[in-house]
């Protein structure tokens, strides 16, 4: 009867044991393990994503030749509207850069992309963050703004070698400074804790009193350039519903993010050509 | 014999000891039920107040609109960066035992190792207060730092300030930076993570906003933080705190400070042993006053104060009909945003020394000079002295006993009947006019039509310093009695006359109105109602051709030979008067440009009335090339802004 209970007792035993030499250890090994844990796990995750990767490979490989024409032929068109647009869009800055030299203005920020494909999602009530498949190989840095189709998808929160974590915008830690489009006050975007198979969600704070919305034709919620991250009328949201908040004259209200959010498979990082003195002091 | 045996059986001690402790043991019970049962309201309330704390929020401002509902005065954002002091107690319990491990190092470093000659008489022991308000102070300062570091700002917390803080508003968060920027608010809102993970957090109030900036300062008036007073707090006992709010010090802002002002929100909280919070037991939203429509039109405005430009002076605009005022401005005025969330006294030395805090439209009352030749020339006609054919002979000076009185036409005017005397401002005609009407007849008559009295419009610190002179007021006042001269002065507009730009325009609307009285309102009024207003007053007693004779002379003015030629326009008939006053001010002989006029003479709408006020004797000011141009420019805004009123639409 004793021996069994002695047998009970041996995983509390080798987790004392564990806790012991995890508390006996050099403070410098105890640092080092928890910045670098990260960079032992993204093997891990980059190897589960390679392996997706293949199997849709193998799955892609049994279509049919018709539907690959089919495919082509749609990959085709869509690649010449493209072309028009990008050359609308050069014809477009061109525009800008005489407007800002004709009203002496500054530059804006100007940033260079990086697309990566994302290998982890860590999706629960507290935090929303997904891991991407390039760091500091690509010099990607802390703050940086990642955007999608959609709009935003949030902000780089650590950055390793070979990977990054991103804080998506439906995280209740992501906050950032926001405007409704063809309104220039600033208000406040802030994730909220989300509840499952639900859209994600956000809200929005110090809305001023005299915008008004309604879910039929829902104000939409856009980057501002001011807190100096992501760059001006970047798609945050709709806002359907505004209510009183608790200063008496501000406003509250939800944002419907994308419902794509939870689900990319690639995003865009936003680096800066040059990075704000004061990013690293933030993180 | 068993084990327990010496136990039974009675023993008389052990049964007064049970007894005894069964009697205490009751008392206990009865002491209990009394305090849970009975008494347990007042331990309620003891419990609150000293486990209960309630935070008070005023309620944003009421807006202020104009006439046409452009917003005047509104709310803008007012951020600051703030901490909780109780999101840092454990930081500052920290620090402060880091402080103390230092402290105690330093005495063994110092004191300890020194030998026992070297060592002070008394032991340097650590002064624990202080220590604990520096570990405080140190902790905040790194908060402060980072702000610091992502806005570019430089701002120390002074452990005054904490201190004052953490022994008056415990519960309110500290300001660490007041009054951000839009952009340095962005920066934090995205750089500091939100609460749990940082104690920063970005607090948002309002500060009264001024679109118009300087335009109509005066009117619209500022206002000032001020602490909560005593009977605004609830008497339950609870220990209170309160944020500041704003109250009206100027202007609408203090007249309307009862409508404007919002209703207080409160937040009832738990607190801990240390009077930190701990739970929200209760939350109501503070509610945004009432706003305001007024009768400006600030186009209008924007007029009268663009041409008065720089210098001293004020400009009323009326709507003839309701007594709507619809510009009313004085400069030199203030930015009222400078004003806003707190006077910084650089701004405040600047404007005391500009003499800009007075509203000159009605605070400060004039002699009115010539344009009171119109109610002279009223009262004249209505005594019956004046008639359409009387004339007088202008040679320039008038005899009156054996002091001169002088026409500003060196040469004289020659014979002039009323129109011309009005056209030419002739001060003989009008010399000759009131000494024979005498002083009793002018006074009653410029008291009949208010000189004498405050308007009653809806804007604070309006004087009651108007002089309608009388013969026993000067005796009374000046202690001399009435000579001909200043009946002569009076009937000028001189003297001891003193009139507000106000009371000059409310005249004129009671002039083309044919009423002795106009009730200015800086409210509006409905449109859709055609009822008349009463304005208190009566007709004016004039026939119509004494009216059209007055009439016709005002037009004369501005008139191609009129002395207000500069006020006129083609197709637009302007009646009106020009005045020019000697006047002492700071100190110095100077003079007063005015003129007051209607338009259009076929249907008056608008009434104006204009003084610009020398401030060196060198300022050579004309009525009519001073502050005529600033009549027609209000005129002309009135044509582009009401086209149908102005007569230049036909009606719909």
């Amino acid at each position: 009867m004793a021996k069994l209970r002695l047998d009970r007792l041996k995983p509390l035993v080798a987790l004392a044991a564990f806790l012991f030499l995890w508390w006996i250890l050099p403070a410098a090994v105890k640092s080092f393990t928890r910045l670098n844990l990260s960079e032992f796990h993204a093997p891990a995750w980059l190897i589960t994503d390679k392996i997706d990767q293949l199997s849709n490979f193998w799955a892609a490989r049994n279509h049919s030749k018709i539907e690959l024409l089919e495919a082509g032929r749609d990959l085709a068109r869509t690649n010449a509207r493209y072309q028009i647009l990008a050359q609308r869009y050069q014809n477009l800055e061109k525009e800008i850069e005489r407007l800002e030299s004709l009203l002496d203005l500054p530059p804006q920020q100007e940033y260079h992309h990086e697309i990566a494909r994302v290998v982890r999602r860590d999706l629960n009530a507290w935090w929303q963050e997904i891991i991407i498949r390039k760091g500091r190989d690509y010099e990607i840095p802390i703050g940086a703004a990642v955007i999608f189709s959609g709009g935003i998808v949030g902000r780089v929160i650590e950055v390793n070698a070979y990977s990054s974590r991103v804080e998506l915008i439906s995280s209740p830690r992501f906050r950032m400074a926001a405007s409704f489009d063809g309104d220039s006050r600033p208000v406040v975007y802030q994730g909220r804790i989300q509840s499952g198979f639900v859209a994600p969600r956000g809200e929005v704070s110090d809305v001023p009193q005299d915008l008004m919305t309604t879910s039929r034709k829902p104000l939409s919620l856009v980057s501002n350039q001011l807190g100096g991250t992501f760059p001006a009328g970047l798609k945050i949201g709709t806002v359907p519903w505004l209510a009183p908040g608790s200063t008496g004259i501000f406003q509250t209200g939800a944002v419907e993010l994308d419902k794509r959010l939870h689900e990319l498979k690639e995003v865009t990082v936003l680096i800066p050509l040059i990075l704000p003195e004061n990013v690293a002091h933030a993180n | 014999m068993e084990p327990l045996d010496h136990h039974k059986g009675e023993n008389p001690s052990i049964l007064f000891f049970l007894w005894l402790t069964l009697v205490l043991i009751a008392i206990l019970a009865i002491g209990l039920a009394w305090r849970q049962l009975i008494d347990r309201d007042a331990f309620e309330v003891i419990e609150k107040r000293q486990t209960e704390r309630r935070i008070l929020k005023p309620g944003p401002r009421g807006d202020i609109y104009d006439r046409r509902g452009r917003l005047l005065v509104g709310n803008r954002p007012h951020y600051s960066a703030v901490v909780y002091l109780d999101d840092l107690r454990p930081e500052f319990r920290s620090q402060y035992s880091k402080e103390l491990k230092k402290a105690r190092a330093e005495i063994e470093a110092t004191y300890l190792t020194a030998s026992p000659e070297a060592r002070p008489q008394t032991p340097p022991l650590p002064n624990y207060y202080k220590l604990q308000w520096k570990a405080r102070q140190e902790v905040i300062q790194k908060y402060l730092d980072q702000i610091n570091a992502i806005t570019g700002r430089n701002d120390r917390l002074t452990e005054t300030r904490l201190i004052r803080h953490f022994n008056e508003n415990l519960l309110l968060p500290l300001p660490l930076v007041r009054d951000l920027t839009p952009d340095q608010y962005a920066r934090l809102v995205e750089q500091i993570p939100p609460p749990p993970n940082s104690p920063i957090q970005i607090h948002t109030d309002t500060a009264r906003y001024y679109p118009y900036h300087e335009l109509a300062a005066h009117l619209l008036g500022y206002v000032q933080n001020k602490n909560l007073a005593p009977d605004e707090f609830p008497s339950d006992g609870i220990k209170t705190f309160a944020f500041q709010k704003k109250v009206g010090r100027s202007g609408l802002e203090a007249f309307f400070n009862e409508t404007l002002t919002g209703t207080t929100g409160s937040e009832l909280w738990r607190v801990d042993p240390l009077g930190f919070q701990d739970t929200r037991l209760e939350l109501q939203a503070p509610k945004q006053g009432q706003a305001l429509n007024i009768s400006i039109d600030i186009d209008l405005q924007r007029a009268a104060e663009t041409t008065l430009g720089n210098r001293a002076g004020a400009a009323v605009a009326i709507d003839i009909r309701t007594g709507e005022i619809l510009a009313l401005a004085s400069h030199p005025n203030y930015n009222q945003n400078h004003l806003s969330p707190f006077i910084p006294q650089k701004t405040f030395d600047a404007i005391n020394e500009a003499g800009a805090w007075l509203n000159r439209a009605l605070q400060l009352s004039y002699p009115p000079g010539s344009t009171f030749k119109i109610l002279t020339a009223i009262a004249g006609m209505r005594n019956g002295s004046i008639t359409l054919d009387t004339a007088h002979n202008c040679r320039g000076v008038y005899r009156v006993g054996n002091r001169i009185f002088r026409c500003h036409a060196r040469n004289g005017h020659g014979s002039v009947q009323l129109t011309d005397a009005i056209e030419a401002s002739c001060n003989v005609f009008f010399y000759a006019e009131g000494l024979d009407m005498g002083i009793d007849t002018l006074s009653t008559e410029a008291q009949r039509f208010g000189f004498h009295e405050k308007t009653g419009i809806e804007v604070p610190y309006e004087t009651s310093r108007n002089i309608v002179p009388t013969k026993s007021w000067k005796r009374e006042k000046i202690g001399s009695g009435w000579v001909p001269g200043d009946t002569a002065n009076t009937s000028i507009g001189q003297g001891f006359l003193l009139a507000t730009p106000l009371q000059m325009a409310c005249f004129m609307a009671s002039v083309a109105r044919d009423e002795t009285r106009t009730q200015p309102t800086i409210l509006t009024r409905s449109t859709l109602n055609p009822k008349p207003i009463e304005h208190g007053g009566e007709p004016i007693g004039l026939n119509p051709r004494q009216r059209a004779h007055l009439w016709q002379g005002m037009e004369q003015v501005t008139g191609r030979q009129g002395t207000g030629r500069l006020v006129g326009i083609d197709n637009f008939r302007i009646a009106g008067k020009t005045g020019t006053a000697d006047f002492r001010a700071h100190g110095k002989e100077v003079n007063l440009a005015w003129f007051i006029g209607f338009a259009p003479v076929e249907d008056p709408q608008i009434a104006v009335a204009i003084m610009v006020e020398g401030t060196e004797e060198s300022h050579a000011y004309h009525g009519g090339s001073t502050a005529g141009p600033i009549a027609k420019d209000i005129f002309l805004e009135f044509i582009r802004q009401y086209p149908e009123r102005a007569g230049r639409l036909p009606p719909p």
